[in-house]
Parts: structure tokens; C-alpha cells; sequence
């Protein structure tokens, strides 16, 4: 008896090695990776990048060819980057973007991360981590009509802007949203300005930079790219902000408040006066209806 | 008894009116909705005329025919014609203004004679030609905004936008709420704006100063009398009033909807 179960013991063990061993030989070199950080892997799998070959030693860099077991403490030895610091993912992104990350370089969200603003916007923050998708793809965050979305994350929030940024304005999606630019997308058109469509997406340069695409020197020409608003070359784009919402002023006069006052207090007119008179008139029509009763 | 007929309105005058109308309607239909994108009404009626860029082409040309004929108009009747004098504001509407809200108010039995056009009529001649200088000029200015801005700074731009919304809603409340009811739901039937004539009895109701003047010349064999019985109203004139009467109410409820819309946010914007 204790042989017998001695040698099953024995055969179980084997099996198991068995088994083990066609299951190491069914992975893949890429899915090795999958087995501690399998939530990083199935997020990848979705991604532009995995679609187009990219494998994650691209971008972590290290030696993927396993020795030894699967499950091997090695790959800790094999020189893997693990997430990079805000400072250093462009050196990840440029090992492919070599231009976009030169024009991020140049903005001011890189800017401020270089004066150790570290809640300023990176790569990642936009395009995502792993799941990286296509700007043409629907579900991508920097797809056109996601991007108003996608930069009021952070442009809207308030304890976000004051806390390191001092003036920045929270309203901006809200001004905008009054604009035809958006307006024309939630009415069921195409969206005809995003943010980076005047702001550009990795060239982000505040109003007072001369090189900014929204100084007042270059609006004419950010006004005026291919498909847009082709007279603007010669136009005066200013003398009056997109985003203002509320105050035009003309000789310190502000015309917009006024207008709105003038006409707030015309429709209030326009309505008791028209509801006034059909009030009257009908209760008028009530008394010749007497009177002529009486008769 | 002769039934007598009065022109109103000529041949000409018509058909700027339906011009007017026809593209009055379209502009409301196709603008108000892209100003609230977000109410439900706005995306079912941008649908109902074919998605947004149907939406932005019938905006523009109808808007275009309407200055046109705003235009036409103007030159006509300034220079083609003699014209009117008893369309302008004169003291005698001050006086007939004041008369009829006393006698609405209970203060007078008399109510005022009218000649050819009433205060309010002329209200709303003047308020028409104002709104379509306004939403002409604007929208034009909306239109082509990079032009505009070759002359203007952005902030006129800015400025014109916010003359449009106001003076749409201004307009459109006047027209679809109190011209409506006063020209439309309470002369019900009223064919003037096609026959262009108005009834002996409309005629001595509502303009009897005109009247008076008329018959002056005219040798009037019979005695008029005064008429007791109603205009025969047949089931289709009570079906087809009982259809505008709930267009007119859905109108109505609309427009408030809209008011209530832009003051609050007009309000909040400004004064909160």
C-alpha cells in the first residue's frame, strides 16, 4: 500500500511538470509579460501600438527571451524601465515621436513640468497609457470631438488650475460651448474648431508668447489654415477675446452688458404688453357681450 | 344689399408679405435651435430638415431673400412710389393709445375710431423693419465674419451675435405671439393677406375713420344697418380654428420656452 501510493505521488508530480511545461511552450515571447501584469497586457491589446507590432520592451526597453521557467525572478535582472517619471517619458515617446515630442518640448505644459509642476499635462495625459488609441478612432480622447472633453478634464477643475497656476481661467469649455464652433457639433454637425485646432494639440503656447498660434499677431493665420476661414489673412482678429463670454468693451463702454440689459428689459416689456393687451381685449369683448345683453 | 369689398392690401404688398412670412418662419425654424442645442426640440427639428448643413443653407438664403425683399420694400414704397404719410407715429395714435386703455381699463365707454392703421399696426410695421435692419445687418456680419472683421474688430463680431439672438427672439415674439393673435386668431378666418380685401364690416369695426372717409364720396343708396346676425360659421371653419388654436398654443408654449431660456441665462450671465 505505501509503495502504491508512494509511486502515484511520484506519476502526479510528473504530470504536473507535464502540463506545466505545454503551457510555457503555448506562450508566446510577447505574452510573457501577461502573467504578473495582465491588466497592463489587455489594456495594450487594445491599442493603436499593439496593432501596428509594437511590443512592450519598445517602449520598457529590457531583454524579453526567458531562460529558465516561466515564472522567473530573472526578468528583474533583464533591465526593464518601469514607469517613467512625468521629466522622463519623453525620452520614451521620441525613441518613435521624434517630431511631436520636439513640438510638445516647446509648450507650456512642458514647460511647467520642467519647473517641477508635475500635475501639468504629459504625453500620457492625453493619449493614455497603454490603451493608446488613434486621434482618427472614435473612442480615442484626442479624437476632434472628444478633445473638448478630454482638456476640461483638467482645464475645468478648479482646485487643478489654482493649484499651481495662478489666473488661469476654469470657463474655458463653458465659454466655448456658447460658440458656433461647438455649437454646430451638438446640433448634429461636424465639430469645425476643437481646442487644438487653435491652440495646436503638442505645440500649446500661452496668448502673450509671440510664437503662440493664439497671439494676436498670428490669429490671421491660425484663422486662417486650409479648410477654415480662408479671407482671415487680412482680417483684425482681435479687439475682442473667443472665449470672452461677457464684456465687449468699445471706449470703456461695455457694449455687451448694455445690449443685454436693453433687450432683457425690451422682451420683459414685449411680453406684459402683448399678454397685457390680450387680457384687456378679452375682457373688453366680455363687456360688450353685457352691455349688449342689457340692450 | 351690395356686399362691399376694401382693398387692404395690393398685389405687390402680398406677396412681399408671404415672401416675408415664408422665410420669417424658416429663419425661426432653423435658428433657434442651433442657439439650444441641448433642448430636444432642437435636434428633432435640425433633423426634420435634414441634418445641420440642410439647416445652415436654408438659414442663410432664406435670410438672404428676406433682406432682399426688406430692400425691395424700402425702395419701393420710398421711391417707386408715392409714399404714405398716414403710416408714420402722429399724435393722434398717443391720443388713441391713451383713449383705448382707459376704455379697457373701464375708465371710458368710448372706445378710439382707427383710420387705416392702428397704433399697434404701426408698432409693427416699424418693429418688422427695425428687426430686419437688425437681423440683416448681423447676420450678414455672421455670416461672413472674417469680411466683417477686414472692417470691424472681433468685438463687433461678438456684439452682433448677441444683437441676433435678442432681436430673434424680440422679433418672434412679436410676430408669432401678438400679430397672430390680433391679425390671425382673432379676425379668424382672415384672407386678407391673400384676397387682399377686407369686409364692409371689418372695415367699419376696425378702421372707421377710413371708412367714414371712403363712403364720403360714394352715393350710398341704402341705409346700413346694423347687421344682428353672426358670420356663418361652417364645420369646417370651426375644425380648421380648432387646428390653428393648437398650433398657435404649441407656438406660444415655444416661444416662452425660448424667452424663459435666454433671460435666465442672460440673467445669471449678468446680473447674478
Amino acid at each position: 500500500m505505501r509503495a502504491g501510493t508512494g509511486k502515484i505521488l511520484v506519476l502526479l508530480f510528473l504530470v504536473g511538470i507535464f502540463l506545466i511545461g505545454v503551457a510555457a511552450a503555448q506562450e508566446g515571447v510577447d505574452e510573457s509579460c501577461y502573467h504578473c501584469h495582465s491588466e497592463q497586457v489587455s489594456e495594450f491589446e487594445k491599442s493603436v501600438h499593439f496593432n501596428n507590432n509594437i511590443s512592450c520592451t519598445d517602449c520598457h526597453g529590457g531583454d524579453m527571451k526567458i531562460s529558465g521557467n516561466v515564472v522567473s525572478l530573472d526578468v528583474m535582472t533583464k533591465n526593464f524601465t518601469g514607469s517613467p517619471s512625468k521629466e522622463n517619458l519623453t525620452t520614451f515617446c521620441s525613441k518613435c515621436h521624434q517630431k511631436v515630442t520636439a513640438d510638445y518640448e516647446k509648450s507650456i505644459h512642458w514647460e511647467k513640468i520642467q519647473e517641477g509642476r508635475t500635475e501639468s499635462a504629459s504625453c500620457t495625459d492625453c493619449h493614455g497609457i497603454h490603451n493608446i488609441l488613434s486621434s482618427m478612432n472614435q473612442d480615442s480622447p484626442t479624437y476632434r470631438e472628444n478633445v473638448p472633453l478630454m482638456c476640461s478634464d483638467c482645464h475645468e477643475n478648479e482646485t487643478k488650475m489654482q493649484a499651481w497656476y495662478y489666473g488661469i481661467q476654469t470657463d474655458r469649455f463653458d465659454t466655448y460651448k456658447k460658440l458656433y464652433h461647438y455649437k454646430a457639433y451638438l446640433s448634429g454637425g461636424r465639430v469645425l474648431a476643437s481646442c487644438s485646432d487653435c491652440h495646436e494639440s503638442h505645440d500649446v503656447k500661452p496668448e502673450d508668447d509671440p510664437e503662440s498660434s493664439i497671439n494676436p499677431a498670428n490669429l490671421p493665420a491660425t484663422c486662417g489654415k486650409t479648410g477654415c476661414h480662408p479671407g482671415a489673412q487680412n482680417a483684425y482678429v482681435y479687439g475682442g477675446k473667443v472665449h470672452e463670454g461677457k464684456s465687449v468693451y468699445f471706449f470703456s463702454i461695455d457694449v455687451k452688458t448694455l445690449v443685454t440689459y436693453f433687450y432683457i428689459l425690451m422682451i420683459l416689456f414685449e411680453l406684459i404688453f402683448t399678454f397685457g393687451l390680450i387680457f384687456l381685449g378679452m375682457s373688453s369683448n366680455f363687456r360688450i357681450l353685457r352691455r349688449k345683453n342689457h340692450d | 344689399m351690395i356686399e362691399l369689398k376694401f382693398k387692404r392690401f395690393t398685389l405687390n404688398q402680398r406677396i412681399q408679405h408671404i415672401i416675408f412670412f415664408t422665410t420669417f418662419i424658416l429663419l425661426a425654424y432653423t435658428g433657434f435651435p442651433l442657439k439650444f442645442p441641448d433642448e430636444w426640440w432642437a435636434k428633432w427639428m435640425i433633423a426634420s430638415v435634414g441634418g445641420f448643413d440642410n439647416r445652415t443653407l436654408i438659414h442663410h438664403y432664406s435670410g438672404l431673400l428676406m433682406i432682399g425683399v426688406s430692400v425691395y420694400h424700402v425702395i419701393f414704397h420710398l421711391l417707386l412710389e408715392k409714399p404714405r404719410i398716414d403710416v408714420l407715429f402722429n399724435l393722434q395714435d398717443l391720443k388713441d393709445f391713451i383713449q383705448q386703455m382707459r376704455y379697457y381699463l373701464w375708465l371710458s365707454d368710448e372706445h378710439p375710431k382707427f383710420g387705416r392703421y392702428t397704433w399697434k399696426q404701426k408698432f409693427e410695421y416699424f418693429g418688422g423693419g427695425f428687426g430686419a435692419a437688425v437681423m440683416g445687418t448681423t447676420g450678414l456680419i455672421m455670416w461672413f465674419p472674417f469680411d466683417a472683421m477686414k472692417l470691424f474688430p472681433l468685438g463687433v463680431v461678438q456684439i452682433a451675435i448677441l444683437f441676433h439672438t435678442w432681436e430673434a427672439v424680440l422679433a418672434s415674439l412679436a410676430i408669432f405671439i401678438g400679430h397672430f393673435y390680433d391679425e390671425h386668431f382673432g379676425k379668424f378666418p382672415n384672407f386678407s393677406w391673400i384676397t387682399g380685401n377686407i369686409s364692409e364690416e371689418e372695415m367699419r369695426h376696425e378702421h372707421p375713420l377710413e371708412y367714414e372717409e371712403a363712403m364720403k364720396d360714394q352715393e350710398i343708396k341704402e341705409e346700413v344697418t346694423e347687421t344682428g346676425h353672426r358670420k356663418e360659421t361652417g364645420l369646417i371653419t370651426v375644425f380648421a380654428k380648432l387646428v390653428f388654436t393648437v398650433i398657435f398654443l404649441a407656438i406660444i408654449v415655444w416661444m416662452l420656452w425660448i424667452s424663459y431660456l435666454v433671460l435666465v441665462e442672460a440673467i445669471n450671465t449678468y446680473i447674478l
